[in-house]
């Protein structure tokens, strides 16, 4: 009698854990087929850094050393001379060693004209360690090739098809309801 | 200099012991799955029983309390992220509660309820991770896939506001980095709407399901006395019956204002702390929820300031995370960085149970005891 009952305890219990994972079934898929389908990265995610050029084809860069001053992983180097006509500096080598750099977007954050950007391209697996030294040009290609980017001075941007930077809309930016909320308090003021 | 062979050896490296023939020297890890990291056992086996065990750490060892010298106060804030890598945002609110004190600097609120709201959002990624090793660990496979993918949805939302997933660099001084993405609260309570629904699936599978409880009932007992001795924190106290929570002993942020009640069981068994976590995740989904409602949607989100830390000034502050108590010293000699830097983290405390309790322990209880315990090694070694 013991035997039977304990045995219709136990036939009751893997019925009950069964019926979790036929619901777990019904949820659908989880997982993404991953190259074919791509995730869809959020645009403040900082998966890699990039250097921005304007669409007049100028640096944002005023090589003020502030991002390699910053930097914890003392991964930047910055080679700057004065610039002979007028005021300003003049960039002459932007590195950054991807090796070491742990995407804190320390530099990002430091960076007074968002010159430096964190961008989402992950895919940064390469057979050759020399090629994440990053230099200025393979930076500028980065921010070239962005979809969109992000600074915490100038929010989310984007490229838009004549080349032109333009701000993302409010819906997509960090603090995005609060200026929204605020909006609205003014219109319903006036 | 040669190393003395004292140190070679060591007292941690067990000898037979004479007259006792059938002891076995069994070496668990460092490479073994179930040691969630590196960290390598050696046990005494007489038999089924463990007659010793000595616990060899450092495997992962970063030299994270030296680095942080000779960094600036927010310089070190990543580094933070990398101790305890289960619950990265929790790890930097002790460091940032201690240098606000140090600066006298004061969080705005809504910056408070945002932190609140991802210190415990982070408490269930942290404890989802739980679920799901530990029962690979005893065997079963499906929790597992289930606890990763409701991980994946809320580092998901995570990643959305900090841009990080397991290393989020989020919290700062004064406040958070960065404002939050406009859908923040709402994605919040739409995981907790759906998550909510299958915590109980995790509670069939795991502590209400008469295989676990036949492997995790009266093993592994942990007594008050000796929880408290060693300094235990955390959900492994609490199952010993100790209602020890910083959250309601030493308040900080947006806690004195959430309304909840320490978590605590009696048995001080592997099923007691396994139940321990499961309700503290119902806690955290109810902790969120209060927080999206008291939060302000407008506001500053932190507090700017310049200001000079004396030379001599130290301050200790520790927080509730996951694993237990989290503390963080620091001391000032003026300049830009921590004159030194130490963590006292819960996961190393919380180890040093592990010869008490392994010992008179059948051998296939020894994974199961070191799983309810809960360690991460990143915090272990640092």
């Amino acid at each position: 009698m013991n035997l039977i009952t304990e045995a219709a305890k136990a036939l009751r219990d893997i019925g009950k854990g069964m019926a979790v994972v036929s619901r777990a079934a019904e949820k659908g898929k989880h997982t993404n087929l991953y190259p074919f389908e791509m995730p869809e990265i959020p645009p403040v995610s900082c998966q890699s850094l990039a250097l921005i050029i304007e669409a007049d084809g100028t640096d944002r860069c005023v090589s003020c050393l502030a991002c390699e001053k910053v930097c914890p992983s003392q991964v930047i180097t910055i080679e700057r001379t004065r610039n002979p006509e007028g005021k300003g500096f003049v960039l002459e080598r932007f590195d950054i060693d991807l090796v070491n750099c742990m995407y804190c977007a320390a530099c990002v954050e430091a960076c007074p004209v968002s010159a430096i950007v964190t961008i989402q391209d992950f895919e940064l697996s390469t057979y050759d360690l020399q090629t994440l030294k990053a230099d200025k040009a393979f930076l500028d290609e980065q921010g070239r090739r962005a979809k969109q980017w992000y600074s915490p001075k100038l929010g989310v941007e984007y490229r838009n098809e004549q080349g032109e930077i333009q701000v993302a809309p409010l819906e997509q930016q960090p603090g995005g309801e609060a200026e929204l909320l605020k909006q609205a308090d003014k219109e319903s003021d006036n | 200099m040669s190393i003395p062979a004292a140190l070679m050896t060591g007292p941690t490296v067990l000898e037979p012991v004479v007259g006792k023939t059938d002891e076995m020297i069994v070496n668990l890890g460092p490479q073994h799955p179930a040691t969630h990291g590196v960290l390598q056992i050696v046990l005494g086996v007489d038999g089924e029983r463990v007659t010793r065990a000595v616990p060899h750490i450092g495997f992962l060892h970063r030299n994270h309390e030296k680095i942080e010298e000779s960094r600036s106060y927010a310089q070190v804030i990543p580094y933070l992220d990398r101790m305890d890598y289960v619950s990265g945002l929790q790890n930097e609110l002790p460091y940032c509660l201690a240098v606000e004190d140090l600066a006298g600097l004061e969080v705005p609120e809504r910056a408070k309820y945002i932190r609140t709201a991802m210190f415990e959002f982070n408490r269930i990624i942290s404890h989802l991770v739980w679920v799901g090793t530990y029962m690979l660990d005893l065997g079963a496979i499906t929790p597992f896939l289930y606890a990763f993918r409701d991980r994946e949805m809320a580092l998901d939302i995570i990643e959305r506001t900090t841009g990080g997933r397991m290393l989020p660099n989020y919290f700062t001084f004064g406040g958070v980095r960065r404002d939050v993405h406009p859908k923040f609260w709402q994605d919040l309570l739409d995981f907790l709407d759906y998550f909510e629904k299958v915590v109980p699936e995790y509670e069939t599978l795991t502590v209400d399901a008469p295989v676990f409880q036949a492997r995790s009932v009266g093993v592994g007992l942990l007594s008050q006395e000796l929880a408290v001795n060693h300094g235990i924190s955390g959900p492994n106290l609490r199952a010993s019956g100790v209602a020890h929570d910083l959250r309601k002993d030493q308040p900080y942020d947006a806690y004195p204002e959430l309304d909840f009640s320490v978590i605590t069981r009696d048995e001080g068994d592997v099923w007691a702390r396994s139940k321990v976590r499961m309700d503290e995740i119902y806690q955290s989904i109810d902790l969120i929820r209060q927080c999206a409602e008291l939060a302000p949607r407008s506001g500053p989100y932190l507090a700017r300031g310049r200001v000079k830390i004396e030379a001599g000034e130290q301050r200790y502050r520790a927080a509730e995370i996951s694993r237990g108590q989290l503390g963080v010293y620091i001391h000032s000699d003026g300049g830009t960085g921590p004159y030194r830097s130490k963590h006292r983290s819960p996961s190393f405390v919380n180890l040093q149970i592990i010869p008490d309790l392994f010992i008179g322990q059948k051998f296939s209880d020894v994974i199961a005891i070191l799983g309810s315990i809960d360690i991460v090694l990143g915090e272990v070694d640092r």
